[in-house]
């Protein structure tokens, strides 16, 4: 393969050109109600073609690999078309690596009535869980991805990505009103991470139950405190997103909203986006233009201090590389994305934090979380209301909004107990590349004068 | 390859198949931060196959169609595991003639392409040059060919054609954005009408407006209806309706809105943005009643689901989705509407569609892009706001339906559909 994507980018007439191919193997399971809804397997080839010439970008994709001069000519052709001012790229190490997937248990090998009849156990546990529980649905889906890069400037890696993840949802019913529990897990070291997913599945199903009698939370201003999952959530929605540069580079406004040094949040409050975390969902050696992956502050003791890079990003703000130019698969050209992204941990013990609050709301686990530049909005899978220093009813439909200024100033309490949020179907959604594969964590944190949507 | 080879090596072990082929050429150039970005040529195939072997199902596809033997061998493996059959391959059918395939988009070139777009983005610039802005010009032509082992064999050939225009606008915090879009699968597409669409948007929220929390009417705009059909959509599909995760379930022949409202689900359309003749899975498609003067007419099935649950199927093949949605003009006009408000919201662009319990009809939603209504005028954009309710309840409490409507379609939005602007009577807002 090397030597073919040499010989296909040589020659070219432009100012930089690399090439991506993919070979993607996918199985999957799908189990709704008492049925199986869904099993199969697929394969997916293709590649694309960058091409840079005076600023501008020509992308040829395509799955005929049959061809592959044919697709540099057709991007350097529209390259040339785009290109009129000037270029903005900054230099990377000429790197050669090859990353080898490591499986403790290799899902490929695991035959598919193997998958099947496990995650038709899950089911059962979720559908006999209690009478009001009125349907499930159980997902699992491996995916085994080689990809190839090569540049112009020599740049040659190969690399193995694993993936297995698995989804328990379910859903109860009394009369009109519809609850939902979900446990999610998986990862990238083998299918052994989805197994013994037992315990879990009874836990979606009991989740699902138990709302059915937990009221709506009363819409108002609360004193908030997140789970790690939702502090997760609220760093890659709520902040993350503003980090990333390809917002900024070219807006001025935005340049001056997001300057370095100035200060986002309280002393103690630090935000970092690593992607050379052992073991992390977002974590691989290089992103998708080659570029190392590394840890990076975004926020430091309260500071603002750093953000998210591509080649033509950090070029263009005179800023150093951060390697974080990520691409879904071949279908895209990489654009600037998060990898495993958290706040760290401060000494505030949950208890401490649950002390002083008379009336607010705990908000565990998510649902989903979508932002637009400083408005953001996230909901949480379930919350409990605090009463008097107490976690106490459980409530539904608890969904935080606000604005990502006022909100990081009015953290007021980090806690001491960083975890990251399991492997899952889902992931981070850009530019039409979702899921993208993320990480997200944090420890338990407060949160001062928090809007939860709802009726009053 | 041709499919047949498909289905025959796949009958050699099968008792029914069906294939069904996807090639796809796209051009697109894309306008950010005021200049030409990236332009873009895609080339994709993709091959589905779909087996029934002693009575259960199969699935496999791949994009590379020479794998032959692969894409089979797959299919074949996944059935001796797969979920029963609840249904056969149809035998062929007649299909309505749709009109699907514009000539005049296969002379479109890139430059001319470019020139749109630069045009669309003058246009936003020209309103104000304080707006970052950006524009997406989009053709694509492709072909679905589709056969099964009962001799149905059908091919179309389609083209699309994508515009979006707006840009963001950043005052100290306070960021907006705005992009207007429009598909269809003709040419004739107005790049003015989009860009004044996108600069009236930008116009709208010169200003600021306050708003207290409380319960107000409110507009939706045909985009914005997003936040009930959403709900409705979930509610339609044949498979939650089956699996009784429904709250219409049972309710066929019942009236679950208000008189006035009358929605089909039209895929003859000429030129639609979602118009074809047949599905995925070889049903025709017709145009079909979904709510007819508020009383509930019919859901939408795959063959699966139609099979499981013991209807037809409806030709909703590709995981369930309506194909283009109209709702018909209502006696109001917008203007009117607007007028007859005292204190209200117009609602056009939502953060956190599809999060809570969007099946249960409740959404509670961060207003994106709203503005508010005060004594019968547009008073400016407001901000930090969430709007809460139940869709079903709110399709109950219709005030107006305007006589105007729109094209909903296209890369900015969640579904297609011809649409007009619905009142509510009043809905939850929440307000910092």
């Amino acid at each position: 393969m090397r030597d073919q994507l040499f010989e296909a980018i040589k020659g070219h007439d432009v100012e930089y050109v690399d090439i991506r191919v993919e070979d993607l193997v996918n199985t999957w399971v799908i189990f709704r109600g008492s049925d199986l809804d869904s099993i199969g397997s697929s394969r997916t080839r293709g590649g694309i073609v960058r091409a840079l010439y005076k600023g501008g970008w020509g992308y040829a994709t395509f799955n005929d690999l049959g061809d592959l001069k044919k697709q540099v000519r057709e991007a350097c052709l529209t390259a040339k078309l785009v290109g009129s001012g000037k270029t903005y790229f900054a230099p990377t190490e000429v790197v050669v690596d090859c990353i080898k997937a490591r499986l403790i248990k290799d899902f490929r090998q695991v035959p598919l009535a193997d998958k099947k009849a496990l995650m038709e156990a899950y089911n059962k546990i979720v559908l006999g869980y209690h009478e009001k529980i009125q349907t499930s649905i159980v997902r699992y889906a491996d995916s085994f991805k080689s990809v190839w890069f090569a540049s112009s400037e020599g740049t040659f890696i190969e690399e193995e990505v694993p993936d297995v993840n698995i989804y328990v949802g379910a859903t109860a019913r009394d009369g009109d009103i519809v609850q939902k529990g979900f446990e999610s897990g998986g990862g990238a070291d083998g299918y052994q991470s989805v197994e013994g997913f037992h315990e879990q599945a009874a836990t979606a199903a009991q989740k699902a139950v138990e709302l059915l009698s937990a009221p709506p939370v009363k819409g108002g201003k609360y004193t908030v405190i997140t789970d790690q999952i939702m502090t997760g959530v609220f760093t890659h929605e709520a902040f993350g997103h503003l980090s990333e540069s390809d917002f900024v580079y070219e807006n001025p406004q935005m340049q001056e909203l997001m300057q370095l040094g100035k200060r986002f949040g309280v002393r103690g409050l630090n935000i970092i986006d690593d992607g050379s975390y052992p073991g992390g969902l977002g974590s691989h050696r290089y992103d998708s233009e080659g570029v190392r992956m590394r840890k990076n502050y975004l926020v430091k003791d309260g500071v603002l201090v750093g953000r998210l890079h591509s080649r033509e990003t950090a070029a263009k703000m005179g800023e150093p590389l951060t390697g974080n130019a990520r691409a879904l698969h071949f279908n895209h050209p990489p654009i600037v994305r998060m990898t495993n992204t958290y706040i760290d941990n401060g000494s505030v013990p949950l208890h401490e934090m649950l002390k002083d609050i008379d009336l607010g709301v705990y908000a565990v686990k998510m649902i989903g979380g979508q932002t637009a530049m400083e408005m953001f909005t996230f909901s949480a899978a379930y919350g409990y209301m605090i009463r008097n220093g107490q976690v106490a009813e459980l409530v539904r439909d608890v969904t935080l909004t606000g604005n990502v200024f006022e909100t990081l100033h009015n953290i007021d309490a980090i806690g001491d107990d960083l975890q990251w949020e399991p492997n899952g179907p889902g992931g981070c959604g850009k530019g039409g590349q979702h899921p993208l594969r993320v990480g997200l964590g944090g420890p338990h944190i407060r949160i001062q004068n928090c809007v939860v949507g709802g009726q009053q | 390859m041709s499919l047949e080879k498909i289905i025959s090596k796949s009958m050699e072990k099968a008792q029914s198949a069906q294939a069904v082929m996807l090639s796809t050429e796209t051009s697109t150039v894309d306008f950010q931060f005021d200049r030409l970005k990236a332009a873009e040529s895609s080339q994709r195939t993709q091959i589905d196959l779909k087996v029934i072997v002693d009575g259960k199902v199969g699935t496999s596809s791949t994009t590379d169609p020479s794998d032959v033997e692969g894409v089979v061998s797959r299919a074949l493996e996944a059935a001796q595991f797969g979920s029963p059959a609840n249904f056969d391959f149809p035998e062929p059918q007649s299909l309505e003639p749709v009109q699907i395939f514009d000539p005049a988009l296969l002379t479109l070139e890139k430059p001319e392409m470019i020139s749109m777009g630069q045009q669309m983005m003058d246009m936003v610039k020209s309103y104000n040059p304080e707006i970052l802005s950006g524009a997406l010009v989009q053709k694509i032509i492709y072909k679905v060919d589709y056969a099964n082992s009962k001799g149905a064999k059908y091919s179309a050939k389609h083209t699309a054609f994508n515009l979006g225009a707006g840009g963001e606008l950043v005052r100290g915090t306070d960021i907006l954005f705005v992009n207007k879009g429009l598909g269809q699968k003709q040419r004739k597409v107005d790049t003015e009408e989009i860009a004044a669409q996108a600069i009236e948007y930008f116009r709208m929220a010169e200003t600021i407006a306050p708003i207290a929390s409380g319960e107000y009417p409110v507009i939706f705009t045909p985009s914005g209806l997003v936040a009930l059909l959403l709900s409705l959509g979930l509610a339609l599909d044949g498979k939650n309706v089956f699996l009784g995760a429904s709250p219409l379930h049972g309710k066929i022949g019942q009236q679950i809105a208000d008189p006035r409202l009358t929605m089909v689900d039209d895929p003859t359309i000429a030129f639609g943005p979602a118009t074809s003749a047949f599905d995925n899975e070889g049903t025709a498609r017709r145009v079909m009643p979904l709510i007819e003067k508020g009383v509930l007419r019919n859901f939408i099935y795959d063959l699966d689901t139609a099979g499981r649950a013991g209807v037809q199927p409806t030709g909703h093949g590709t995981a369930r989705q309506l194909t283009n949605l109209v709702i018909n003009p209502g006696e109001t006009s917008f203007d009117d509407m607007i007028k007859g408000i005292e204190k209200g919201l117009l609602v056009h662009e939502f953060l956190g569609l599809g999060q809570g319990n969007p099946i249960n009809g409740e959404f509670s939603l961060n207003l994106f892009l709203g503005y508010k209504i005060e004594k019968g005028k547009l008073a400016g954009r407001v901000k930090n706001v969430m709007l809460s309710g139940n869709a079903f309840e709110a399709l109950k409490y219709i005030e107006a339906i305007s006589q105007e409507r729109e094209w909903v379609s296209g890369p900015f939005e969640y579904f297609n559909g011809l649409i007009p602007y619905i009142q509510v009577s009043k809905l939850s807002v929440t307000a910092k």
